[in-house]
């Protein structure tokens, strides 16, 4: 299949006080032309770190290992001169904090107009684009500074700004955890919008179950720096196979069943200093056996979608209640 | 006692907002006619979209904004005695990156309010403080730490124990869960209805998301514009929403 982001075996490793972070440890992802794919997963899971590998944007203290390949170039290798071209004519990048996003001396207007220049993007009208992302009164909005403006309004122009490009694929880094439930609902509507005109292909890291599964075409289920289970959304997140898929699902209070306690995932996610020897899930996994600990899980096809897991859920032991409650 | 006593109750309360003079001048109803009770050792979900005036009613009843019209009363008493009662009404609010002094050890931060309270040194409470940090389900040797050393959820259970450590009658979750990991608002969602069965404060929990509130919620009311369109037992509210807008609400998750 022709992939517009191809992601083998990636690692990233932190050089920190303590010694050696491992960030990512041997992720997969694919991203189609067009397609929207959700990565879900705990803070600490290494959602970030793959989104900001996706377009080289790491600080200089790591060290990175695998592949990234962008429309058939490789990230990791291209020289400064390259990699400008790619992120100015393909990629996209969608920050959580939009607010941190925008420079405070600016006006909305000039920034808008330095961002574009050299890309795509560039003849184009800042009032049109504030109004496609749904602005009111756009030439009074160009004229004011980031400070005058809500945190809803500041992520509407950087995706007016970052749209403006067209880009072939757009990383959007939790672009809607700062904002209030309705400017949620509407950013991320407009964010799919715009990306569907332009069949632009969308990495959309979130940790909300909810929206990912209204929106994405297909999940991808970060666990200790490695996709653990990756599928049709509907096949991965109605009917997870990887343990940790199904305890996520299941600590969603949208799937709680009255009159019972609400099962939490206990423990917090590992902070691993090199590869895993086994299954990082496994101290936390209630499926986990001795074996978990000490061998690796390898990518295997399991009832349609890829699973890293020794001991994969199957249909017979999901508990019924939980399906009948979503 | 056969009906468990009123907490806190606001009675056909007004808050009016006005900005700029003249021409300018603006007027915003952020409540109006708002009637709310909420009993001991129950918990009361606010919901509603943003600007619909949840946030104002947490401050109103946590006595922080006096309202323009109506009564707001407190164990049966005007809001204005709970002055009296220091510690007695908490918050617990959405980010606790916000809430915790970044310059404090997480014990002394527990601590502190109880120390305010009684006109004491911090160090006063320091074993009071640890094993209320204990209870939320903190590990031990947490209170030496400071919070950039936590993780999100942690954080959230440290703002949990400085509300429950004056043993408050009453506490204002407002949003208390919003910015957390699902894995994570799981957990703290289990912590507030444990803590709420075993020291049976009341409790008034504001949120956007349904799900959250009617996991933790007995009775659920539902804000638009500033007005309380309705009110009812969380089941019910959820099988046969009454009003239009609760309806949407529902429709929307």
């Amino acid at each position: 299949m022709n992939h517009l982001l191809r992601v083998d075996g990636a690692t990233v490793d932190y050089t920190t006080r303590h010694g050696l972070t491992r960030a990512l440890d041997g992720a997969d992802l694919t991203v189609a032309p067009g397609e929207r794919v959700g990565l879900v997963g705990e803070s600490g899971s290494g959602k970030s770190t793959l989104g900001l590998l996706v377009g080289r944007l790491l600080p200089s203290n790591v060290a990175t290992g695998g592949t990234v390949a962008v429309d058939g170039r490789d990230v990791l290798s291209l020289d400064p001169r390259e990699l400008r071209d790619l992120r100015r004519r393909v990629l996209g990048f969608i920050p959580q904090d939009p607010v941190g996003a925008l420079d405070p001396t600016l006006r909305v207007g000039r920034q808008m107009r330095l961002a574009l220049r050299g890309s795509a993007g560039e003849d184009r009208n800042p009032v049109d684009l504030l109004e496609r992302v749904r602005i009111d009164r756009p030439d009074r909005v160009l004229r004011l500074y980031p400070h005058e403006i809500s945190g809803g309004m500041a992520q509407r122009i950087v995706i007016a700004t970052v749209m403006a490009a067209a880009p072939r694929l757009l990383v959007a880094d939790e672009p809607t955890a700062a904002l209030d439930a309705q400017s949620r609902e509407e950013v991320t509507g407009l964010v799919m919008d715009l990306a569907g005109n332009e069949g632009t292909g969308v990495l959309w890291l979130s940790h909300d179950l909810r929206a990912v599964g209204r929106w994405c075409d297909r999940t991808a289920v970060m666990y200790g720096g490695r996709v653990v289970e990756d599928g049709a959304t509907r096949t991965v997140l109605d009917d997870p196979r990887h343990p940790y898929t199904r305890a996520l699902s299941q600590s969603d209070p949208a799937h709680a069943v009255p009159g019972r306690r609400l099962p939490a995932i206990a423990g917090g996610p590992p902070t691993l200093a090199a590869g895993a020897e086994g299954c990082a899930f496994a101290p936390r996994c209630p499926r986990a056996v001795a074996d978990c600990e000490g061998h690796r899980p390898l990518p295997r096809d399991v009832d349609g979608r890829t699973v890293l897991c020794l001991r994969p859920e199957s249909q017979a032991t999901a508990p019924s209640d939980v399906k009948a409650a979503s | 006692m056969s009906t468990p006593e009123t907490v806190v109750e606001l009675r056909d309360v007004d808050t009016v907002f006005t900005s700029g003079r003249g021409r300018a001048r603006r007027v915003l109803h952020a409540m109006r006619g708002v009637d709310l009770r909420v009993a001991a050792g129950e918990t009361l979900g606010l919901v509603g979209e943003s600007g619909s005036g949840k946030s104002t009613t947490g401050a109103v009843a946590l006595g922080l904004r006096r309202p323009t019209s109506g009564t707001v009363t407190f164990l049966g008493e005007p809001m204005r005695r709970a002055r009296r009662r220091p510690g007695a009404i908490q918050a617990v609010l959405q980010n606790p990156h916000w809430s915790l002094n970044p310059r404090l050890q997480v014990g002394a931060t527990v601590a502190e309010p109880l120390a305010a309270r009684d006109g004491s040194s911090l160090r006063a409470h320091r074993e009071t403080a640890r094993r209320m940090l204990e209870r939320v389900g903190l590990p031990s040797g947490v209170d030496t730490r400071h919070p950039h050393e936590l993780s999100g959820g942690q954080r959230q259970r440290v703002a949990i124990a400085r509300a429950l450590i004056t043993e408050p009658r009453f506490i204002v979750f407002d949003e208390a869960v919003s910015a957390l990991d699902v894995s994570v608002q799981a957990q703290i969602l289990n912590l507030i209805r444990d803590l709420q069965e075993l020291h049976g404060f009341g409790s008034l929990f504001i949120s956007h998301d349904l799900a959250a509130v009617r996991y933790v919620a007995h009775r659920v009311a539902v804000m638009l514009r500033g007005e309380i369109v309705e009110t009812a037992p969380t089941s019910v509210f959820h099988d046969v929403p009454r009003h239009p807008y609760s309806r949407r609400l529902l429709e929307a998750t």
